[in-house]
Protein backbone atom coordinates (compact mmCIF):
# COMPACT_ATOMS: atom_id res chain seq x y z
CA UNK A 1 0.00 0.00 0.00
CA UNK A 2 1.48 3.45 -1.09
CA UNK A 3 -0.74 5.99 0.72
CA UNK A 4 0.41 8.73 -1.39
CA UNK A 5 -0.35 7.56 -4.66
CA UNK A 6 -2.50 9.22 -7.03
CA UNK A 7 -6.15 7.77 -7.65
CA UNK A 8 -6.20 5.90 -10.90
CA UNK A 9 -8.65 5.74 -13.93
CA UNK A 10 -9.35 2.00 -13.95
CA UNK A 11 -11.82 1.58 -16.63
CA UNK A 12 -13.51 3.84 -19.32
CA UNK A 13 -17.50 2.45 -20.37
CA UNK A 14 -18.95 4.17 -23.36
CA UNK A 15 -22.88 3.58 -24.43
CA UNK A 16 -23.74 4.93 -27.54
CA UNK A 17 -28.11 4.93 -27.95
CA UNK A 18 -29.01 2.71 -31.18
CA UNK A 19 -30.98 4.47 -33.37
CA UNK A 20 -27.77 6.03 -35.61
CA UNK A 21 -28.69 8.73 -38.40
CA UNK A 22 -25.93 9.75 -40.74
CA UNK A 23 -25.18 13.20 -41.46
CA UNK A 24 -27.53 13.39 -44.77
CA UNK A 25 -30.36 11.25 -42.66
CA UNK A 26 -30.03 14.46 -40.42
CA UNK A 27 -29.66 17.53 -43.20
CA UNK A 28 -33.04 15.56 -45.38
CA UNK A 29 -34.79 15.69 -41.88
CA UNK A 30 -34.16 19.23 -40.72
CA UNK A 31 -34.63 20.76 -44.46
CA UNK A 32 -38.40 20.88 -44.31
CA UNK A 33 -38.17 22.96 -41.01
CA UNK A 34 -35.33 25.19 -42.09
CA UNK A 35 -37.43 26.09 -45.11
CA UNK A 36 -40.53 27.30 -43.41
CA UNK A 37 -38.01 30.60 -42.21
CA UNK A 38 -34.84 30.53 -43.95
CA UNK A 39 -34.79 31.60 -47.99
CA UNK A 40 -31.16 29.90 -48.72
CA UNK A 41 -31.20 26.02 -47.27
CA UNK A 42 -28.14 24.94 -49.34
CA UNK A 43 -26.45 27.55 -47.00
CA UNK A 44 -27.60 25.98 -44.05
CA UNK A 45 -26.99 22.01 -45.49
CA UNK A 46 -23.38 23.27 -46.23
CA UNK A 47 -22.98 24.51 -42.24
CA UNK A 48 -24.34 21.09 -40.99
CA UNK A 49 -20.91 19.69 -43.41
CA UNK A 50 -18.65 21.96 -42.33
CA UNK A 51 -18.91 20.40 -38.51
CA UNK A 52 -17.29 17.41 -40.02
CA UNK A 53 -19.95 15.02 -38.22
CA UNK A 54 -20.38 12.13 -39.79
CA UNK A 55 -23.54 11.44 -38.23
CA UNK A 56 -25.02 10.61 -34.85
CA UNK A 57 -26.55 7.93 -32.40
CA UNK A 58 -29.94 9.42 -31.08
CA UNK A 59 -31.79 8.98 -28.35
CA UNK A 60 -34.95 7.99 -30.17
CA UNK A 61 -35.95 7.21 -33.29
CA UNK A 62 -35.96 9.94 -36.02
CA UNK A 63 -39.87 9.60 -36.45
CA UNK A 64 -40.29 10.04 -32.48
CA UNK A 65 -38.62 13.70 -32.68
CA UNK A 66 -41.32 16.18 -34.07
CA UNK A 67 -44.02 14.84 -31.10
CA UNK A 68 -41.40 15.85 -28.49
CA UNK A 69 -43.14 19.20 -28.44
CA UNK A 70 -42.70 20.59 -25.17
CA UNK A 71 -40.20 20.69 -22.67
CA UNK A 72 -42.13 18.04 -20.15
CA UNK A 73 -42.08 15.24 -23.46
CA UNK A 74 -38.88 15.95 -23.84
CA UNK A 75 -37.83 15.93 -20.55
CA UNK A 76 -39.36 12.69 -20.11
CA UNK A 77 -37.82 10.81 -23.18
CA UNK A 78 -34.54 12.42 -21.73
CA UNK A 79 -35.06 10.28 -18.36
CA UNK A 80 -36.32 7.36 -20.16
CA UNK A 81 -33.29 6.96 -22.13
CA UNK A 82 -30.57 8.50 -19.72
CA UNK A 83 -31.53 5.57 -16.96
CA UNK A 84 -30.84 3.18 -19.50
CA UNK A 85 -27.71 4.18 -21.68
CA UNK A 86 -26.17 5.86 -18.29
CA UNK A 87 -26.76 2.08 -16.69
CA UNK A 88 -25.11 0.72 -19.16
CA UNK A 89 -22.28 2.41 -19.77
CA UNK A 90 -21.65 1.79 -15.78
CA UNK A 91 -22.27 -1.82 -16.07
CA UNK A 92 -19.33 -1.89 -18.89
CA UNK A 93 -17.02 0.06 -16.59
CA UNK A 94 -16.95 -2.02 -14.10
CA UNK A 95 -17.35 -4.84 -16.42
CA UNK A 96 -13.74 -3.64 -17.42
CA UNK A 97 -12.43 -2.30 -13.83
CA UNK A 98 -13.47 -5.74 -12.57
CA UNK A 99 -15.74 -4.73 -10.00
CA UNK A 100 -18.58 -5.62 -8.44
CA UNK A 101 -21.25 -3.33 -8.08
CA UNK A 102 -20.73 -3.11 -4.66
CA UNK A 103 -17.55 -2.10 -4.40
CA UNK A 104 -18.76 1.46 -5.71
CA UNK A 105 -18.34 4.41 -2.83
CA UNK A 106 -19.51 7.05 -4.73
CA UNK A 107 -21.40 7.85 -7.44
CA UNK A 108 -20.26 11.57 -9.37
CA UNK A 109 -23.27 12.05 -11.81
CA UNK A 110 -22.83 14.69 -14.56
CA UNK A 111 -25.18 16.32 -17.40
CA UNK A 112 -26.49 19.46 -19.15
CA UNK A 113 -29.43 17.79 -21.31
CA UNK A 114 -31.76 16.95 -18.85
CA UNK A 115 -33.55 17.37 -14.84
CA UNK A 116 -34.34 14.76 -13.13
CA UNK A 117 -35.60 14.84 -9.10
CA UNK A 118 -34.56 12.16 -7.52
CA UNK A 119 -31.22 12.94 -9.86
CA UNK A 120 -30.45 10.17 -12.36
CA UNK A 121 -27.60 8.64 -10.19
CA UNK A 122 -30.38 8.01 -7.61
CA UNK A 123 -32.70 5.92 -9.97
CA UNK A 124 -29.55 4.09 -10.59
CA UNK A 125 -28.79 2.98 -7.60
CA UNK A 126 -32.04 0.77 -8.32
CA UNK A 127 -31.31 0.15 -11.42
CA UNK A 128 -27.83 -1.32 -10.91
CA UNK A 129 -28.14 -2.18 -7.23
CA UNK A 130 -25.71 0.17 -5.94
CA UNK A 131 -25.11 -0.08 -2.13
CA UNK A 132 -27.99 1.79 -0.29
CA UNK A 133 -25.17 3.85 1.66
CA UNK A 134 -23.58 5.23 -1.60
CA UNK A 135 -22.67 8.52 -1.78
CA UNK A 136 -24.03 10.22 -4.76
CA UNK A 137 -23.24 13.93 -6.42
CA UNK A 138 -25.21 15.20 -9.33
CA UNK A 139 -23.48 17.82 -11.07
CA UNK A 140 -25.76 19.60 -13.41
CA UNK A 141 -24.56 22.62 -15.75
CA UNK A 142 -21.11 22.26 -16.77
CA UNK A 143 -21.44 21.36 -20.12
CA UNK A 144 -18.87 20.37 -22.02
CA UNK A 145 -15.95 20.84 -19.81
CA UNK A 146 -17.77 18.15 -17.23
CA UNK A 147 -16.13 15.39 -18.32
CA UNK A 148 -13.04 16.98 -17.38
CA UNK A 149 -13.66 18.25 -14.09
CA UNK A 150 -15.92 15.39 -13.04
CA UNK A 151 -12.50 13.44 -12.73
CA UNK A 152 -10.85 16.38 -11.00
CA UNK A 153 -13.61 16.26 -8.28
CA UNK A 154 -14.09 12.68 -8.38
CA UNK A 155 -10.08 12.51 -8.10
CA UNK A 156 -9.98 15.31 -5.53
CA UNK A 157 -12.50 13.15 -3.60
CA UNK A 158 -10.57 9.96 -3.38
CA UNK A 159 -7.37 11.74 -2.28
CA UNK A 160 -9.38 12.05 0.66
CA UNK A 161 -10.52 8.32 1.03
CA UNK A 162 -7.97 6.45 -0.82
CA UNK A 163 -9.55 2.85 -0.22
CA UNK A 164 -12.48 3.55 -1.51
CA UNK A 165 -13.98 3.21 -5.62
CA UNK A 166 -16.01 6.28 -7.08
CA UNK A 167 -18.22 6.21 -10.75
CA UNK A 168 -18.08 9.19 -12.82
CA UNK A 169 -20.75 8.79 -14.73
CA UNK A 170 -21.88 11.33 -17.76
CA UNK A 171 -25.25 10.93 -19.74
CA UNK A 172 -25.75 13.43 -22.62
CA UNK A 173 -28.47 13.29 -24.93
CA UNK A 174 -28.11 16.34 -26.95
CA UNK A 175 -30.97 15.70 -29.47
CA UNK A 176 -33.60 15.86 -26.63
CA UNK A 177 -32.80 18.97 -26.25
CA UNK A 178 -33.29 20.66 -29.59
CA UNK A 179 -35.71 23.54 -29.95
CA UNK A 180 -37.03 22.75 -33.30
CA UNK A 181 -38.44 26.18 -33.46
CA UNK A 182 -35.38 28.32 -32.67
CA UNK A 183 -33.81 28.95 -36.07
CA UNK A 184 -31.16 30.83 -35.42
CA UNK A 185 -27.76 29.77 -36.79
CA UNK A 186 -26.35 29.04 -33.10
CA UNK A 187 -29.25 26.31 -32.86
CA UNK A 188 -28.67 25.20 -36.54
CA UNK A 189 -25.23 24.63 -36.16
CA UNK A 190 -25.90 22.91 -32.46
CA UNK A 191 -28.07 20.17 -33.87
CA UNK A 192 -25.61 19.58 -36.48
CA UNK A 193 -22.77 19.16 -34.14
CA UNK A 194 -23.76 17.60 -31.34
CA UNK A 195 -24.79 13.96 -30.35
CA UNK A 196 -25.79 11.69 -27.87
CA UNK A 197 -23.93 9.07 -25.55
CA UNK A 198 -23.29 7.52 -22.17
CA UNK A 199 -19.56 7.54 -20.57
CA UNK A 200 -18.78 6.12 -17.33
CA UNK A 201 -15.36 5.85 -15.41
CA UNK A 202 -14.42 3.94 -12.65
CA UNK A 203 -12.09 5.19 -10.53
CA UNK A 204 -9.74 4.07 -7.47
CA UNK A 205 -8.00 4.88 -4.42
CA UNK A 206 -4.13 5.46 -3.98
CA UNK A 207 -4.40 2.54 -1.54
CA UNK A 208 -6.34 0.16 -4.55
CA UNK A 209 -5.27 -1.66 -6.77
CA UNK A 210 -6.48 -1.91 -10.13
CA UNK A 211 -7.43 -4.58 -12.18
CA UNK A 212 -5.07 -3.68 -15.21
CA UNK A 213 -1.74 -3.21 -14.06
CA UNK A 214 -1.32 -0.30 -16.38
CA UNK A 215 -4.08 2.56 -15.94
CA UNK A 216 -3.50 6.14 -15.94
CA UNK A 217 -3.40 8.16 -12.41
CA UNK A 218 -4.54 11.52 -12.11
CA UNK A 219 -1.26 13.24 -10.77
CA UNK A 220 -2.69 16.71 -10.78
CA UNK A 221 -5.94 18.67 -11.61
CA UNK A 222 -6.21 22.30 -12.48
CA UNK A 223 -9.11 24.67 -12.77
CA UNK A 224 -9.34 28.32 -15.05
CA UNK A 225 -12.32 30.48 -15.12
CA UNK A 226 -12.61 33.06 -17.64
CA UNK A 227 -14.34 35.75 -16.19
CA UNK A 228 -17.01 37.75 -17.92
CA UNK A 229 -17.28 35.37 -20.66
CA UNK A 230 -20.95 34.20 -19.83
CA UNK A 231 -22.29 35.10 -22.96
CA UNK A 232 -19.92 32.19 -25.04
CA UNK A 233 -21.79 29.64 -24.47
CA UNK A 234 -24.48 27.99 -22.66
CA UNK A 235 -28.51 27.27 -21.85
CA UNK A 236 -31.24 29.98 -22.13
CA UNK A 237 -33.70 28.21 -20.06
CA UNK A 238 -36.95 29.18 -22.21
CA UNK A 239 -41.07 27.75 -21.68
CA UNK A 240 -39.93 25.01 -24.26
CA UNK A 241 -36.84 24.52 -22.64
CA UNK A 242 -33.14 24.59 -23.18
CA UNK A 243 -32.09 27.33 -25.75
CA UNK A 244 -28.48 26.52 -26.79
CA UNK A 245 -26.28 29.99 -26.33
CA UNK A 246 -23.02 29.35 -28.86
CA UNK A 247 -21.19 31.63 -29.99
CA UNK A 248 -18.11 31.30 -32.75
CA UNK A 249 -15.71 33.23 -30.36
CA UNK A 250 -15.13 29.82 -28.67
CA UNK A 251 -11.57 28.58 -31.24
CA UNK A 252 -10.17 32.33 -30.47
CA UNK A 253 -10.89 32.21 -26.48
CA UNK A 254 -9.01 28.81 -27.18
CA UNK A 255 -6.30 30.22 -29.22
CA UNK A 256 -5.63 33.13 -26.56
CA UNK A 257 -5.97 31.20 -23.55
CA UNK A 258 -5.50 27.41 -23.35
CA UNK A 259 -1.29 27.73 -24.46
CA UNK A 260 -0.71 30.31 -21.14
CA UNK A 261 -2.85 27.86 -18.89
CA UNK A 262 -1.09 24.91 -19.99
CA UNK A 263 2.50 25.73 -19.59
CA UNK A 264 1.69 27.06 -16.20
CA UNK A 265 0.18 23.85 -15.02
CA UNK A 266 2.50 21.64 -16.47
CA UNK A 267 6.00 24.12 -15.42
CA UNK A 268 4.19 23.59 -11.70
CA UNK A 269 4.82 19.81 -11.97
CA UNK A 270 7.96 20.25 -13.52
CA UNK A 271 7.11 19.84 -17.34
CA UNK A 272 6.46 20.99 -20.38
CA UNK A 273 4.06 20.26 -23.61
CA UNK A 274 7.15 18.10 -25.22
CA UNK A 275 6.52 15.57 -22.42
CA UNK A 276 2.78 15.09 -22.88
CA UNK A 277 2.99 11.90 -24.84
CA UNK A 278 -1.29 12.02 -25.15
CA UNK A 279 -3.14 14.34 -25.69
CA UNK A 280 -6.83 14.10 -24.82
CA UNK A 281 -8.85 16.97 -25.83
CA UNK A 282 -12.58 17.42 -25.64
CA UNK A 283 -14.35 17.04 -28.75
CA UNK A 284 -15.54 20.71 -29.46
CA UNK A 285 -15.52 21.60 -33.18
CA UNK A 286 -13.30 20.71 -35.85
CA UNK A 287 -12.52 24.81 -35.41
CA UNK A 288 -12.14 23.98 -31.77
CA UNK A 289 -9.40 21.25 -32.55
CA UNK A 290 -7.60 22.83 -34.66
CA UNK A 291 -6.98 25.84 -32.20
CA UNK A 292 -5.94 23.11 -29.27
CA UNK A 293 -3.69 22.14 -32.22
CA UNK A 294 -2.12 25.58 -33.02
CA UNK A 295 -2.10 27.04 -29.93
CA UNK A 296 -0.56 24.29 -28.28
CA UNK A 297 1.71 23.57 -31.33
CA UNK A 298 0.93 19.79 -31.14
CA UNK A 299 2.47 16.58 -32.95
CA UNK A 300 0.82 16.19 -36.45
CA UNK A 301 -2.09 13.38 -35.64
CA UNK A 302 -1.57 14.40 -31.63
CA UNK A 303 -5.82 14.90 -31.46
CA UNK A 304 -6.62 12.18 -33.89
CA UNK A 305 -8.75 9.96 -31.29
CA UNK A 306 -10.83 13.41 -31.18
CA UNK A 307 -11.44 14.44 -34.75
CA UNK A 308 -12.19 10.44 -35.47
CA UNK A 309 -14.67 10.98 -32.53
CA UNK A 310 -15.82 14.37 -33.04
CA UNK A 311 -16.61 12.51 -36.70
CA UNK A 312 -18.20 9.18 -35.47
CA UNK A 313 -20.22 10.75 -32.78
CA UNK A 314 -20.71 14.28 -33.16
CA UNK A 315 -20.11 16.46 -29.68
CA UNK A 316 -21.38 14.42 -26.95
CA UNK A 317 -20.66 17.28 -24.57
CA UNK A 318 -19.05 16.15 -21.10
CA UNK A 319 -19.18 12.62 -22.18
CA UNK A 320 -17.01 13.53 -25.35
CA UNK A 321 -13.74 13.77 -23.86
CA UNK A 322 -14.34 10.55 -21.70
CA UNK A 323 -15.14 8.85 -24.63
CA UNK A 324 -11.92 9.80 -26.28
CA UNK A 325 -9.97 8.48 -23.00
CA UNK A 326 -11.86 5.54 -23.16
CA UNK A 327 -10.47 5.31 -26.61
CA UNK A 328 -6.62 5.61 -25.53
CA UNK A 329 -7.43 3.00 -22.62
CA UNK A 330 -8.95 0.53 -24.28
CA UNK A 331 -7.83 0.38 -28.27
CA UNK A 332 -4.51 2.15 -28.81
CA UNK A 333 -4.30 3.50 -32.01
CA UNK A 334 -3.57 6.04 -34.34
CA UNK A 335 0.01 8.02 -33.29
CA UNK A 336 1.00 5.04 -30.91
CA UNK A 337 0.86 1.66 -32.51
CA UNK A 338 1.63 0.57 -28.91
CA UNK A 339 -0.75 0.99 -25.69
CA UNK A 340 0.73 4.38 -23.47
CA UNK A 341 4.36 2.94 -21.66
CA UNK A 342 4.86 3.42 -18.18
CA UNK A 343 5.82 6.65 -17.05
CA UNK A 344 4.04 8.28 -19.90
CA UNK A 345 2.58 11.46 -19.34
CA UNK A 346 -1.12 12.40 -20.71
CA UNK A 347 -2.94 15.67 -20.67
CA UNK A 348 -6.54 15.40 -20.48
CA UNK A 349 -8.45 18.89 -21.04
CA UNK A 350 -11.92 20.27 -21.78
CA UNK A 351 -13.64 23.66 -21.95
CA UNK A 352 -17.14 24.64 -20.95
CA UNK A 353 -19.75 27.40 -20.26
CA UNK A 354 -18.47 30.27 -17.75
CA UNK A 355 -16.40 29.85 -19.88
CA UNK A 356 -13.80 27.66 -18.06
CA UNK A 357 -11.17 25.25 -19.19
CA UNK A 358 -10.75 22.38 -16.84
CA UNK A 359 -6.83 20.24 -17.44
CA UNK A 360 -6.09 17.04 -16.07
CA UNK A 361 -2.63 15.77 -15.85
CA UNK A 362 -2.42 11.87 -16.09
CA UNK A 363 0.30 9.30 -15.59
CA UNK A 364 0.51 5.67 -16.37
CA UNK B 1 -42.07 41.61 -49.48
CA UNK B 2 -40.05 44.31 -51.04
CA UNK B 3 -41.96 46.62 -52.95
CA UNK B 4 -40.81 47.13 -56.57
CA UNK B 5 -38.32 50.45 -56.91
CA UNK B 6 -35.41 51.45 -57.77
CA UNK B 7 -31.39 50.17 -56.24
CA UNK B 8 -31.54 52.78 -54.04
CA UNK B 9 -34.61 52.56 -52.54
CA UNK B 10 -33.82 48.58 -51.83
CA UNK B 11 -30.26 49.72 -50.57
CA UNK B 12 -32.42 51.63 -47.80
CA UNK B 13 -33.98 49.21 -47.15
CA UNK B 14 -31.21 46.40 -46.76
CA UNK B 15 -29.69 49.40 -44.61
CA UNK B 16 -32.77 48.97 -42.30
CA UNK B 17 -32.59 45.37 -42.45
CA UNK B 18 -28.72 45.41 -41.37
CA UNK B 19 -29.29 47.78 -38.33
CA UNK B 20 -32.06 45.88 -37.10
CA UNK B 21 -30.50 42.07 -37.39
CA UNK B 22 -27.50 44.09 -35.63
CA UNK B 23 -29.67 45.80 -32.94
CA UNK B 24 -32.18 43.25 -32.40
CA UNK B 25 -30.41 39.81 -33.01
CA UNK B 26 -27.09 40.53 -32.47
CA UNK B 27 -26.97 43.25 -29.91
CA UNK B 28 -25.01 45.24 -31.40
CA UNK B 29 -25.52 48.72 -29.54
CA UNK B 30 -22.99 50.73 -31.16
CA UNK B 31 -24.94 52.77 -33.99
CA UNK B 32 -24.52 51.61 -37.20
CA UNK B 33 -23.38 53.84 -40.20
CA UNK B 34 -22.72 53.28 -43.64
CA UNK B 35 -18.91 53.21 -43.63
CA UNK B 36 -18.29 51.21 -40.74
CA UNK B 37 -16.60 48.01 -41.16
CA UNK B 38 -18.56 44.51 -40.27
CA UNK B 39 -15.40 42.55 -38.94
CA UNK B 40 -12.81 45.82 -37.86
CA UNK B 41 -14.98 48.49 -36.79
CA UNK B 42 -18.17 46.25 -35.87
CA UNK B 43 -16.27 43.05 -34.36
CA UNK B 44 -18.36 40.73 -36.53
CA UNK B 45 -17.40 36.86 -35.49
CA UNK B 46 -17.96 34.54 -37.96
CA UNK B 47 -21.39 33.32 -36.87
CA UNK B 48 -22.75 37.01 -36.20
CA UNK B 49 -22.02 37.39 -40.04
CA UNK B 50 -23.60 34.53 -41.40
CA UNK B 51 -26.55 35.52 -39.35
CA UNK B 52 -26.74 38.66 -41.10
CA UNK B 53 -25.64 37.10 -44.24
CA UNK B 54 -28.79 34.85 -43.43
CA UNK B 55 -31.10 37.33 -42.22
CA UNK B 56 -30.90 40.12 -45.18
CA UNK B 57 -31.53 36.46 -47.41
CA UNK B 58 -35.21 35.74 -46.01
CA UNK B 59 -36.41 39.22 -46.29
CA UNK B 60 -35.11 39.95 -49.48
CA UNK B 61 -35.26 36.36 -50.99
CA UNK B 62 -31.78 36.75 -52.77
CA UNK B 63 -28.70 34.22 -52.26
CA UNK B 64 -25.33 35.52 -51.14
CA UNK B 65 -22.59 33.62 -52.12
CA UNK B 66 -19.13 33.76 -50.44
CA UNK B 67 -18.09 35.19 -54.24
CA UNK B 68 -19.66 37.96 -52.69
CA UNK B 69 -18.89 38.32 -49.45
CA UNK B 70 -15.04 39.01 -51.07
CA UNK B 71 -15.83 42.29 -51.82
CA UNK B 72 -17.50 43.64 -49.27
CA UNK B 73 -16.24 44.84 -46.44
CA UNK B 74 -18.51 47.61 -44.57
CA UNK B 75 -22.01 47.80 -43.81
CA UNK B 76 -22.45 49.92 -47.00
CA UNK B 77 -20.82 47.45 -49.04
CA UNK B 78 -23.82 44.88 -48.16
CA UNK B 79 -26.63 46.86 -48.09
CA UNK B 80 -25.32 47.40 -52.07
CA UNK B 81 -24.62 43.87 -52.75
CA UNK B 82 -28.28 43.13 -51.41
CA UNK B 83 -29.48 46.24 -53.46
CA UNK B 84 -27.97 44.60 -56.67
CA UNK B 85 -28.81 40.79 -55.72
CA UNK B 86 -32.71 41.92 -56.24
CA UNK B 87 -32.47 43.88 -59.08
CA UNK B 88 -30.91 40.81 -60.76
CA UNK B 89 -33.82 38.54 -59.44
CA UNK B 90 -36.20 40.69 -60.53
CA UNK B 91 -38.48 39.52 -63.61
Amino acid sequence: MNPARPPALSAVGRALPPHRADQETLIAAFRDLWAKQHFNVDRLEDLHRAVRVGGRNLALPLEQYPALDTFQKRNDAWIRAARSLGAEAVRRALETARLPVEAVDHLFFITVTGIATPSLDALLVNDLGLRADLKRTPIFGLGCVGGAAGIARAADYLRAFPGQAAVLLSVELCSLTLQREDLSIPNIIASGLFGDGAAAVVLEGGDRRPASPRVPRVVATRAVFYRDTERIMGWDVVDTGFKVVLSAKVPSLVRERIRGDVDAFLAEHGLDRSRIAHWVAHTGGPKVLRAFEEALELPPRALERSHRSLEETGNLSSASVLFVLGELMDEPRGPEAEPPREGDYGLLLAMGPGFCSELVLLQW
Amino acid sequence: MVSPGPEEAVRQQALGEIRRILGEELAVAAAVEPGLALVADLHLDSMELLTLAVGLENRFRVKLNEADGAGVKTVGDLAGLVARRVQETRP
